[in-house]
């Protein structure tokens, strides 16, 4: 018996964060194109302007004109407020015949990589990174399962966009080894407490994005620098783009182990 | 220079010995059994919340400590404050570092947390909280008595990570636990990356007798056969000595 891989997400309510640029947008225009129509994408950024662009632009696509619903909600998730406003867009977002729930943990931060670990002396500092890339995706998540619970018929995914960072410490990176670390660990446990949950811990690869620019302009430590800047003289960057369609591949086919780390080089 | 021939014991040398959550349970422990293996002119900062527990330990610990000639200073502060984390690096500068061959910082504070559904986490101000004391003021104290202690020839530099198997196991409705954990082996991890001269150790003690595990007992129902504090604490103290691992090993009880 052959598999029968999906052609499509379903008719689907995708909550994408960081959508405003890099790999949350790339996400956002697969999934745009993936989704049945009836389907909602519900965007969250801190861009106001750069998610009214990818709205428009949304609007204006194949699956805008069949009536694809793309609701902005402008949110610095790293605040109280930022969490509970995506989770209140998406329940007033969702419509009836909805038969999935997609959640794309993606919104991070670098954090400073100009300094190595004894120098964060400072607690509010971390608290505040944590906060962002680890609290606000537990709490975002929780909320949206507390939003829409198990019902037949209905598919609940959760992602979260990882990185070898989640596995392998990188001298100077303290903060995004750590966030990582952490966000892995917290998803593999949703996996394990939901086993009706598809839960995947995605990562995308070295992609050609701002944090990367980031990345290889100001990480303290030579060698993890010049690997960096070898990549992109090597044009050994991907686009986002080409990790995107990976991704979309793994939940169309929907056979990972739910709560596995799957690296985009694995495909 | 050092006495080959000697027929003392080993020492942790002449060191500054920092415990985290000194007050009760895997540090209390872990301050008596220092205590052993610490040279005259050592200094121990016992840091927890309790005065009145820190001040009970240090008489605990006094005959022995005026024998053996070592300070003992009490530390009464919330490490999930950034005021208490300056103040215990504050007292730590006070002291005569040259002097010292050894700093040994033993990041043991912590807490369980809630053990609940995931979906239960829906307040951010609660979450923050729970990292800050068991992530954030570990990475800044940590950070803090590198400041003031930097490396040098002649200074050996330990950190202890006390750790968990659930940095490396998920367990259902323990997210917030297993979560520091893994954040906290990683920030140890990326550590010892970065430093050659610290020797960076992350010790999972195992399931022990105490406040915590009664707990974890309450909450979850779970009864498990539970070690002594004094029997894990005496095994870091070996591992300690022995001092044969790798910089950033992740070590558990059970398998030394």
């Amino acid at each position: 018996m052959s598999s029968t891989e999906r052609t499509d997400l379903g008719r689907a309510l995708c909550i994408i964060t960081g959508a405003s640029r890099g790999f949350g947008r790339a996400i956002a225009r697969d999934m745009s194109r993936l989704v049945k129509p009836g389907s909602v994408l519900v965007l969250a950024a801190r861009s106001a302007d750069d998610l009214r662009a990818l709205q428009a632009e949304l609007a204006e696509s194949e699956a805008g004109k069949a009536g694809l619903v793309v609701e902005c909600v402008v949110a610095d998730l790293g605040q109280v407020e930022g969490p509970e406003s995506v989770v209140r867009a998406s329940r007033a977002a969702c419509s009836e015949g909805i038969e999935h729930i997609i959640l794309v943990n993606n919104a991070a931060s670098l954090g400073d990589v100009s300094r190595y670990a004894k120098c964060f002396t400072d607690m509010t500092e971390v608290d505040s990174y944590l906060s962002l890339n680890v609290s606000s995706s537990l709490c975002l998540t929780a909320g949206i399962l507390q939003a829409f619970p198990q019902r037949p018929g209905l598919q609940r995914t959760v992602i979260n966009i990882t990185s070898l960072c989640a596995l392998q410490p990188f001298r100077s990176w303290v903060l995004y080894c750590t966030g990582k670390a952490a966000r892995e660990m917290m998803f593999k446990v949703l996996a394990e407490e939901e086993p009706d949950l598809r839960v995947l811990n995605y990562s995308p690869g070295p992609l050609d994005t701002a944090m990367q620019t980031a990345a290889r302009s100001r990480t303290a430590d030579p060698s993890i620098r010049k690997s960096f800047s070898d990549m992109f003289s090597q044009s050994q960057l991907l686009t986002c783009e080409a990790s995107c369609t990976k991704l979309m591949k793994l939940l169309l086919e929907d056979t990972y182990t739910s709560g596995a780390h799957v690296d985009v080089y694995d495909l | 220079m050092q006495d080959i021939y000697s027929t003392n014991p080993r020492t942790l040398g002449r060191a500054i010995c920092i415990i985290t959550g000194a007050s009760r349970g895997f540090g209390r422990a872990l301050a008596q059994e220092v205590s052993y293996f610490l040279k005259p002119g050592s200094v121990l900062l016992l840091v927890a919340r309790s005065n009145t527990m820190l001040q009970e330990l240090k008489e605990e610990l006094q005959s022995w400590t005026e024998e053996q000639q070592l300070v003992v200073h009490c530390i009464a502060v919330d490490l999930s404050t950034r005021e208490g984390v300056h103040e215990t690096v504050r007292v730590a500068r006070q002291e005569a570092i040259n002097e010292m061959d050894h700093v040994l910082l033993i990041n043991n504070a912590g807490s369980l947390g809630d053990i609940s559904h995931f979906a239960s986490f829906t307040n951010l101000d609660e979450v923050n909280s729970y990292l800050s004391l068991n992530v954030s003021s570990a990475l800044a104290l940590t950070a803090g008595i590198l400041q003031v202690f930097p490396c040098r020839p002649g200074l050996q530099w330990s950190v202890v990570n006390v750790s968990s198997v659930f940095a490396m196991q998920a367990l259902p409705s323990w997210v917030l636990y297993c979560t520091a954990k893994a954040a906290r082996k990683m920030m140890f991890g990326v550590l010892a990356e970065e430093e050659p001269n610290v020797k960076v150790l992350s010790y999972s003690p195992g399931p022990m007798d105490t406040d915590m595990q009664i707990d974890i007992q309450r909450l979850t129902g779970a009864k498990h056969h539970l070690l002594p504090c004094q029997e894990s604490a005496a095994k870091l103290m070996k591992l300690l000595l022995d001092n044969n691992f790798p910089s950033g090993k992740h070590l558990d009880f059970l398998e030394v």
